[in-house]
């Protein structure tokens, strides 16, 4: 150990330099926090004049600008829910996944839903975020941080996805148009309560993923959505989307089977799927025929669902609507086997990958 | 080989500084937002004479409250895997080990999961939860791995290969109980990932925080440089010429799973930095722990700020998880650079 004292020497030298950087560090960094924080309090008090602060659906408090005119949406419902309320002008971004309508798909994207990059949205100047419940809970504060205000939305039944709808109205400066759209959205699930007010709730298994087999529980917007079919889960769990084994469907025997299209795997085959698949084929309901493949849009808290609402109470309940077709509008083509097929390509929203 | 002077750890350590530097600024100019590099010299400059009213606010977002940041994380995160895994190498004296190999990583994701269930949507408690989660396994794994008193490194090893398989089978079923965005952001939490934003407002004092305990942690590590080099020829002849084995096998120990923890709960799992970096310095510089441990700290810092400018960059606007970028990017060349040492 020939150099021994030299390293000592070295080791001294190291401690001593770790700490000379240490101190810059300190000194540069609390050096650009303080004056950071002021020249973002000029900027907000620069535009407090125009600003006015809400309650989203999260319970955080957001001042949002009086007049918002670049807002980047960051979940799917909510770019349709944009589009819907015919504010697309205002919409400067959206994410890979937001694909309808097609015309989303054009919008400069920041991102999945998952994680959106920042630096993307700071890009496009919004003056407000709006989130959703696909996101990540803690993008509002990373957002927040950087002086861009994010209003979250997270509706848990059908009518919550309307409430939320007209609030997003409201702070986009759109009340007249949200009370319209919303307001016409309700008239149609007055219309199918009441034409099912007198059946019996179908018991059905609604496929969220097929493999492995993830289904809906009792407490989620797809669940509420089904209750306005006249449908109800079989699955009685307090989770919200628990995973199944097959036996328990062997056991419950739904009374009819809903796929989504929105897999690229098997979905899109539908009854003609499950007929050639082990176990599947012997359940009551495929054998029945009652396989029901409703539109992706039902997965989505979004305006849209309530087309496929519609589409599922026609499915599970003919009998209600077969007289008179004049009252249901949009999805009254003439079913066969009890089976309807959308070709909608979307991402599913609420499965679990 | 040259013997090995102060003077070469200097200018060795003087260019891989300079690199580091390199990287940076390239880290500095990437990303999603455009921003040239005339303007970040302007934003640093301005930001250094404390001129922040000339700085675009935009540019002041995205320089000072996103890349910068990030690029303190990413090298606090390459130094600290690094310096662990030299640390888990000679305490083992196993070349296979890494900083996760304890079960440190697993044990960090489980608290994650458990204060994902137990407190969900509280700003910093899967980071401290995280921590706690990587310190109660390094203890455990340290009682099971000794031996008579001593620590033993097969018993270490096997213990912590054990606690990990444990481990993971506890997060796979805790697993199944989150939904939804809980579910995803566990997901890219157990792959490894930078883009999720500091659990705290005051940015500056928190990366104060932990660059202070990482400086404490690998500065320990350093101290037992000489000693570790007697040890990894044997622990007999160490004994002999007069180490304190069990005195450096615990700090080294301690250390190291600090570094990890430190690690783990920032970023999550990022796999083979620990394991690749100190190979490469080794195979680059020599197994002398003295100019190793430096030569580690900021080769692993590179690594991870060129992996993380790589995962913003690659298929931007949408982010990769850095775990899979160092994995990706670092194979290739740690398998090269083995085969060429071969031959």
């Amino acid at each position: 150990m020939r150099g021994d004292k030299k390293f000592r020497r070295i080791e001294e030298w190291v401690a001593t330099a770790s700490a000379i950087v240490l101190v810059v560090c300190f000194i540069a960094t609390s050096a650009h926090a303080a004056p950071q924080n002021t020249a973002r309090t000029n900027a907000a008090e620069a535009k407090s004049s125009a600003m006015r602060t809400v309650v989203d659906d999260n319970d955080r408090k957001v001042t949002v600008p009086m007049e918002v005119r670049r807002v980047v949406s960051l979940a799917p419902n909510l770019t349709e829910a944009i589009y819907a309320l015919g504010l697309e002008d205002k919409l400067v971004g959206d994410t890979d996944v937001c694909d309808t309508p097609p015309a989303a798909k054009l919008k400069p994207h920041v991102g999945g839903t998952m994680n959106p990059n920042l630096e993307a949205i700071v890009a496009l100047h919004p003056d407000l975020v709006v989130a959703g419940a696909i996101n990540q809970w803690d993008i509002e504060r990373a957002l927040e941080h950087l002086g861009i205000p994010v209003y979250g939305t997270d509706p848990q039944t059908v009518e919550g996805m309307l409430a939320s709808t007209r609030k997003v109205a409201n702070i986009l400066g759109a009340d007249a148009k949200g009370a319209e759209v919303v307001g016409q959205l309700q008239t149609r699930l007055d219309v199918l309560k009441a034409k099912l007010a007198d059946r019996p709730l179908a018991h059905v298994l609604f496929v969220v993923w097929m493999d492995p087999l993830i289904t809906t529980g009792q407490d989620t917007f797809i669940a509420d959505a089904l209750k306005w079919a006249g449908a109800e889960s079989v699955v009685m769990s307090s989770q919200k989307w628990p995973h199944l084994s097959f036996e328990e469907v062997v056991r419950v025997q739904p009374e009819y089977i809903v796929l989504t299209p929105d897999h690229q795997e098997s979905n899109a085959a539908g009854l003609a799927d499950l007929r050639s698949r082990n176990g599947w084929k012997d359940l009551q309901a495929v054998e029945e025929g009652h396989v029901v493949v409703i539109s992706a849009a039902i997965n989505r808290p979004s305006p849209g669902m309530i087309d496929a609402i519609e589409q599922a109470a026609h499915a599970f309940h003919p009998e209600a609507f077969g007289s008179d077709s004049t009252q249901s509008e949009a999805h009254a083509e003439p079913q066969l086997e009890s089976t309807v097929q959308l070709n909608v390509n979307s991402e599913c929203a609420a499965c679990v990958h | 080989m040259r013997p090995l002077t102060p003077k070469r750890i200097l200018w060795t350590c003087g260019w891989l500084t300079a690199l580091l530097f390199v990287a940076m600024v390239v880290a500095l100019r990437m990303g999603a937002y455009p921003i040239s590099v005339p303007d970040i010299v302007k934003a640093l400059f301005n930001g250094a004479i404390g001129h922040w009213q000339e700085i675009p606010s935009e540019h002041q977002m995205v320089v000072f409250g996103l890349r910068l940041p990030r690029i303190a994380l990413e090298i606090l995160v390459g130094a600290s895997l690094s310096v662990a895994g030299v640390g888990f190498q000679a305490l083992l004296r196993n070349p296979l080990a890494d900083p996760y190999v304890l079960g440190v990583s697993s044990g960090a994701a489980l608290g994650a999961i458990v204060s994902l269930i137990a407190v969900p949507h509280t700003p910093g408690a899967i980071q401290v939860a995280a921590f706690l989660g990587a310190a109660v396994t390094i203890a455990a794994v340290y009682f099971l791995g000794r031996r008579g008193g001593q620590l033993d490194s097969a018993t270490l090893l096997l213990a912590g290969i054990a606690a990990t398989l444990f481990l993971s089978a506890a997060i796979i079923c805790l697993m199944t109980t989150l939904t939804g965005r809980d579910l995803r952001g566990m997901a890219f939490w157990l792959m490894g990932d930078l883009s999720s934003p500091p659990p705290v407002t005051n940015v500056v004092g928190w990366l104060g925080f932990l660059f202070t305990v990482f400086l404490i942690a690998s500065g320990a590590i350093y101290t037992t440089s000489s000693d570790l080099n007697l040890i990894l020829t044997g622990e007999e002849e160490a004994r002999h010429l007069g180490v304190n084995v069990r005195r450096v096998k615990l700090v080294v120990y301690v250390s190291a799973s600090i570094l990890t923890g430190l690690a783990v709960s920032v970023s999550g799992a990022v796999g083979f930095v620990g394991l690749l970096v100190p190979h490469l310095m080794r195979m680059l510089f020599g197994t002398d722990h003295r100019i190793l441990i430096p030569a580690s700290v900021i080769g692993g810092a590179i690594a991870i700020v060129i992996a993380d400018t790589l995962a913003r960059t690659v298929v931007a606007p949408t982010e990769v998880p850095v775990g899979a970028m160092t994995a990706l990017a670092g194979a290739p060349v740690f398998i090269y650079l083995m085969r060429r040492r071969v031959r």
